[in-house]
């Protein structure tokens, strides 16, 4: 392989590990600039979003042919991204009922008792994950190979996964449709002011208990969706939701607290600088996105981009 | 010098039990202060007549309980929440593990202070970059700052990677204490009896710290930054020196579990669940209190190590532990027992009429009835939208 093709080869994986992180971080920072809630549970969301992807894909795919031609190859790609929506929409009410039963009564407290709440959540729901799938890691090598089997990349000359670019596509929509929905459509532009000032949006007749929940169960949603696209590559294991937790912290933090357009374009960045950074030298893998991280605070301490309400497109 | 010395004092009426210079308790204070201090001494002995329970794991509620008494310095005065207090400690167990792997640094002592000392300075770093943002942002940084270091540990051949560092230095296998060589039994007590010392001395500072100009200025910080500024607070600088006390602490008990455990990974001392458990001992055991961090460890290592015995969902147990503290106790447990706490006052209103029993009964009630109503309502919103 030549120098460029690698090169390529490596962005490629920057991007669609920019946008598996943007997947996970959108949930947390959507959760973040709306509630001020520090959501610990979010990686656990995200687990368990895979555990239930491991079930849901692998009884789905199951109805359909295995993909031969191009038409059996295009059912089966809408079938397994139908499995995925299915699935985040199984995390939807987890979502609601955490944010209605648990969150609110704690509001008006100190934040550490959200912490608190939120890291007791993620110990029970890594157990209720133990208890519903076993301690062992749950493969689905089937759906990755089936959507491999279609030859995309190869038709410009280079040997990438197709279901890569499946992640890049469906993370490129996702993008679209959340600036589109927080801009564009009524309820996210509800949301939005809701975040900017709580007082005034009660004021114009707005219910901030069901924005609150709904922002919860659509931080959960994009989680649960998060953790099905990244589970047919790897496996689905107990301790798959602390790095990508930590990772998303991260996001947010270089794009700036709450900031959605911020997370957008700091996922991208952590995956892309982060994949060439371990192309180059293997053993920076780990503290890559942190050492990013601390260099672009020492230069823009705030993070790349303002807060929530300065959000424009 | 008869002022410097302990002795009973009569302050607004009221005799007090002096201690030092600053430190004066009321009877029932010293009364309490003295059973703790029999309980903590004790805890050999009842490790020995229990055996479902081991002085290691003790220790190592003690040791935690230490990290977590620093941490509140920060979360109690300066309402800073750090998130990533694990560094602190992995700081303090890994410069003993180092220098006793790498250096064959044998004595107790030395350990100790090298530990303080590279935890300060690790702190005075991750202050300065973290300490310019409060409230969520300063807790996500202190978190991430942490994970920095367990990636750089973890990555090094040189920490010993994942696998860690053993700290059996010496001929003798383990640290000597004050030049002496003790065999490991030996060893084992006499190092949980300079434990208890070291955190009654540290406790004594804490409270002189908190009950000095300099604790007052915190709590003003903590308070409301913009005023205490006004005032003519240094904020910066002393919001900087809170976390870097701190941070002491944790460089202290890491370096002490360091020499109880005798052996450091980076799972262990340096990853964010860590900084979590120091948090949520603060918090258990009451972090609005001087005492209560160091009963939140205690508990909370036992309750884990129980746990861990009784269940293959132990975490989920934990989980539950602090939901219930979260809804029921959120002043922890030493806040509760506390004059004017939770447990005291249900206790004494059902003393005065034994009928609040029904009350309580019927106010879980309607708590569960709203609960009920509320998921009706979520559903609507789910499937309409917000108006």
């Amino acid at each position: 392989m030549s120098v460029v093709t690698n090169f390529i080869t490596h962005t490629l994986h920057g991007v669609q590990y920019g946008f598996i992180l943007f997947l996970i971080a959108s949930g947390l920072t959507i959760i973040l600039g709306i509630l001020d809630v520090l959501n610990l549970a979010h990686g656990e969301l995200y687990a368990l979003g895979a555990y239930v992807a491991s079930s849901v894909l692998g009884y789905v795919v199951g109805l359909v042919p295995p993909p031969t031609d191009p038409a059996s190859q295009a059912m089966f790609v809408a079938v397994v991204l139908g499995g995925a929506v299915l699935t985040a929409a199984v995390l939807v009410p987890v979502g609601a009922a955490i944010e209605s039963v648990l969150l609110r009564p704690i509001y008006d407290r100190n934040e550490v008792y959200q912490l608190v709440l939120t890291f007791a959540l993620l110990l029970i729901i890594k157990d209720a994950i133990k208890f519903g799938w076993g301690p062992t890691p749950v493969r689905l090598q089937s759906v990755y190979s089936g959507i491999n089997g279609i030859p995309a990349a190869s038709l410009v000359g280079l040997n990438y996964p197709t279901y890569n670019l499946v992640i890049i596509a469906v993370g490129a929509i996702v993008v679209v449709g959340l600036f589109y929905f927080f801009n564009r459509t009524k309820t996210g532009r509800i949301i939005r002011a809701t975040a900017i000032d709580r007082e005034m949006a009660t004021a114009i007749g707005v219910s901030t208990d069901r924005t609150f929940t709904l922002v919860f169960a659509v931080g959960a949603f994009f989680a649960g969706f998060a953790g099905a696209m990244a589970l047919p590559p790897t496996n689905a294991s107990l301790e798959m939701g602390a790095n990508p937790l930590v990772l998303s912290f991260v996001v947010i933090v270089i794009g700036g607290l709450g900031s959605l357009r911020g997370a957008f374009v700091a996922a991208l960045l952590v995956g892309i600088l982060s994949r060439w950074a371990t192309w180059q030298y293997p053993p920076a893998e780990l503290a890559a996105p942190f050492a990013i991280m601390a260099i672009i605070l020492l230069v823009k301490p705030d993070g790349l981009f303002g807060t929530w309400g300065e959000m424009d497109a | 010098m008869r002022n410097r010395l302990p002795g009973l004092v009569s302050r607004d009426g009221e005799r007090k039990v002096r201690v030092m210079r600053g430190l004066e308790l009321t009877l029932r204070q010293t009364a309490l202060a003295l059973v703790g201090l029999l309980f903590l001494f004790a805890l050999p002995d009842i490790a020995r007549l229990l055996p479902a329970i081991q002085l290691s794991v003790l220790h190592q509620g003690v040791v935690f309980g230490l990290a977590a008494v620093g941490l509140n310095l920060l979360v109690r005065h300066t309402q800073l929440v750090s998130f990533g207090h694990a560094a602190f400690f992995g700081t303090g167990a890994y410069t003993t593990a180092l220098l006793a792997a790498k250096y064959n640094v044998t004595e107790f002592a030395l350990l100790l202070i090298a530990s303080m000392l590279l935890a300060t300075l690790m702190a005075m770093a991750i202050g300065y970059l973290s300490l310019r943002h409060t409230g969520l942002y300063f807790s996500l940084l202190t978190l991430a700052f942490g994970q920095l270091l367990y990636a750089l540990v973890q990555g090094q051949t040189f920490f010993g990677s994942s696998d860690g560092l053993p700290v059996r230095p010496g001929p003798n296998m383990r640290p000597d204490i004050f030049g002496l060589a003790l065999p490991p039994d030996a060893y084992e007590v006499l190092v949980y009896y300079l434990t208890v010392a070291i955190v009654v001395v540290s406790l004594l500072v804490m409270w002189r710290l908190i009950n000095s100009p300099f604790g007052a200025a915190l709590d003003a910080i903590g308070q409301d930054r913009t005023r205490a500024q006004f005032i003519g607070i240094p904020v910066r600088r002393y919001v900087w020196l809170a976390f870097v006390v701190s941070a002491v602490y944790g460089g202290m008990a890491g370096a002490l579990y360091a020499m109880v455990q005798q052996h450091v990974r980076p799972g262990p001392v340096l990853y964010f669940l860590r900084s979590g458990d120091i948090l949520f001992m603060a918090i258990l055991g009451g972090y609005q209190t001087l005492f209560g961090p160091l009963v939140g460890g205690i508990v909370l290592v036992l309750l884990q190590d129980m746990g861990r015995d009784l269940t293959n969902y132990f975490d989920a147990l934990t989980g539950l532990v602090l939901l219930a503290l979260v809804f029921g106790f959120p002043q922890g447990i030493v806040g509760s027992l506390k004059k004017g706490g939770r447990v005291r006052s249900a206790a004494s209103s059902f003393k005065n009429n034994p009928a609040v029993v029904g009350a309580w009964v019927s106010s879980f009630a309607e708590s569960l009835v709203t609960a009920a109503t509320q998921s009706v309502q979520n559903v609507k919103v789910l499937v309409f939208g917000v108006k």
